[in-house]
């Protein structure tokens, strides 16, 4: 399952999505760009680049609250910098709220108790493999999976918060309404598509406590409506911590990590994990990487420009308290991690989804014809072709996928050698 | 054949490009779908082997060739040669310059970690002439 999707109808077939995509999973066939689901990794690269807005994502329609008897509301903490700073966190969460929830549940709870479980007990272990890698951004996960399965062993194996979040409030909704499990739904408000295929699609964990997830831009205007009649409430929950974890090194930051490295854009992570790879890095000690640029303030299904949310925030981070964890808190989240509650308890498989045949011969044998082709093409990457590079198109070929491609430049060449 | 060979030329103080071969190799061996350890390895080795070059070195080439049991890594370059072949591969052992160290080269852990990443490593070097590195990584059930 994946979340990013194409609108067939607004797809003009230009290039613009195959040359940001940094799995390759993209192809324009017959006129229409085209997703390898298995390559995809939901990062919404493509999205943010198409001129033509022909890349979308599915989420939940808000209609989903429909099906439960009391509902949840987890808002993003991107949510706090798509609004102007006087504005109060308060009365934002409440606007949410109105939408139609019992009850909204600050993401502000999960992020403090990463927070506090990464500073006072997880990077104590002494079996942890350096650098440590954080395991909040989902596009990352997938992106290591894919391209760097060497690195699945360095991802810190503790939940993200919207999910911790997800899981406690929903455990303490079920003891104070008595209600079951099934009958209280949790939605996420995303600024990430990449979170909306991680709940339908988990990956590390067997089952997401997120029922529903719907973007931020399909609630904007019904946040933006109520907004003026909300009061700013006594729910506001955040902490210096909690805030700057959803811009790029915040975490780290909110952490105290010394001797950390922070990477946000999926380009640049690329070309850090693979000094990592080669055992450049080693010596420090943990890495936190976001596929999207300012962290995820710059997620692909946000309004405002990540600069501007993020000036907002910090506006915001300013004024708020440091966290502070009681010894029984800590002992009691300590305990639900060790127990499995607040951890990644599945095994993350490596995909190999780049190799040319399962058999080393054949791959061999395809390698050559590959490097005989690249002999035969122009290497301008121009993309008309439908294969983001010369190499990519070399490769459709020798595996059966694009037999009625051709490639212009050669074609133009052969032409005109023809004429003159 | 079942073996396929590449061939990366290696320029000295090409520091603009440095990095560039062992890539290359990292994404072909990807594609043939070896194991993701071995993989580490050779990328690794080549790494260490192009930056000797780039570093150490009058220029020369890094190969690399593939068949169905294993994968050779050679390195050759123009000289000028180790004098002490024996004490290069020392770890922490280096006669880089202070320039270069600055640049974070030169840790004179080069060898001994190309050696480390080799099921079999051979190193021949002659003065004036050159430096021949051969590695290899042999593939085993399930690479």
């Amino acid at each position: 399952m994946h979340s990013v999707v194409l609108k067939e109808e607004r797809c003009i077939g230009c290039t613009s999505c195959l040359k940001v995509c940094p799995t390759e999973a993209i192809r324009v066939r017959n006129g229409k760009a085209k997703i390898i689901p298995e390559r995809c990794i939901d990062c919404g690269e493509c999205i943010r680049i198409c001129p033509n807005h022909a890349k979308s994502v599915t989420t939940d329609d808000i209609s989903i609250i429909k099906n439960f008897k009391y509902n949840i509301v987890i808002p993003s903490l991107t949510l706090y910098g798509q609004f102007p700073a006087n504005i109060g966190i308060g009365k934002m969460l409440n606007a949410v709220k109105r939408i139609g929830f019992d009850e909204v549940a600050e993401a502000a709870m999960g992020a403090r108790i990463s927070v506090h479980l990464l500073r006072d007990y997880l990077l104590k272990k002494s079996d942890l493999k350096y650098p440590i890698i954080n395991s909040s951004c989902p596009a990352v996960i997938r992106l290591i999976q894919v391209r760097f399965p060497d690195l699945l062993p360095n991802i810190i194996d503790l939940e993200t918060p919207i999910e911790i979040t997800a899981r406690v409030a929903k455990s303490e909704a079920m003891k104070r309404t008595g209600l079951p499990y099934d009958d209280i739904g949790v939605v996420f408000i995303t600024p990430c598509t990449a979170r909306v295929t991680s709940v339908k699609n988990p990956l590390g964990i067997e089952k997401s406590y997120i029922d529903g997830v719907v973007s931020i831009r399909e609630i904007y205007g019904d946040v933006v409506r109520n907004i003026d009649s909300v009061s700013n409430g006594n729910i506001g929950k955040s902490t210096k911590e909690s805030l700057l974890w959803s811009i790029a090194g915040g975490q780290a930051e909110a952490v105290g990590i010394e001797n950390c490295l922070e990477v946000d854009g999926i380009s640049n992570v690329i070309k850090v994990l693979e000094e990592v790879e080669l055992g450049k890095l080693d010596d420090i000690k943990f890495i936190e990487c976001s596929a999207c640029y300012g962290g995820c303030v710059g997620g692909p299904l946000l309004i405002q420009n990540p600069f501007i949310a993020k000036n907002r925030i910090m506006n915001y981070v300013k004024v708020a308290e440091k966290s502070i964890m009681s010894k029984e808190d800590l002992d009691r989240f300590i305990n639900m991690y060790e127990e499995g509650f607040l951890r990644l308890t599945e095994k993350i498989e490596p995909k190999s989804v780049m190799s040319l045949d399962t058999d080393l011969i054949k791959s061999i044998h395809k390698m050559e014809m590959v490097t005989e082709i690249l002999k035969n093409l122009p290497g301008l990457d121009c993309g008309v072709c439908g294969s983001p590079t010369c190499r990519a198109f070399a490769e459709d070929i020798v595996k059966g996928e694009n037999s009625e491609a051709l490639c212009i430049v050669k074609s133009m060449e052969y032409f005109k050698n023809k004429i003159t | 054949m079942d073996n396929i060979r590449y061939d990366f030329e290696i320029e000295k103080d090409d520091f603009e490009r440095a990095g560039e071969a062992s890539s290359s190799i990292k994404k072909i061996l990807r594609q043939l779908g070896l194991n993701s350890g071995i993989i580490r390895r050779v990328a690794i080795a080549a790494y260490e082997a192009e930056m000797n070059l780039v570093i150490h070195s009058n220029g020369g080439s890094i190969v690399i060739e593939i068949d169905p049991r294993k994968v050779t890594i050679f390195a050759n370059d123009k000289g000028p040669g180790i004098k002490d072949v024996k004490l290069a591969m020392k770890e922490g052992y280096s006669t880089a310059s202070d320039r270069i160290r600055e640049m974070g080269f030169g840790a004179g852990m080069g060898l001994p970690n190309m050696k480390k990443c080799s099921d079999d490593f051979s190193i021949k070097s002659i003065l004036k002439e050159g430096t021949f590195i051969v590695m290899k990584m042999f593939l085993k059930d399930g690479d």
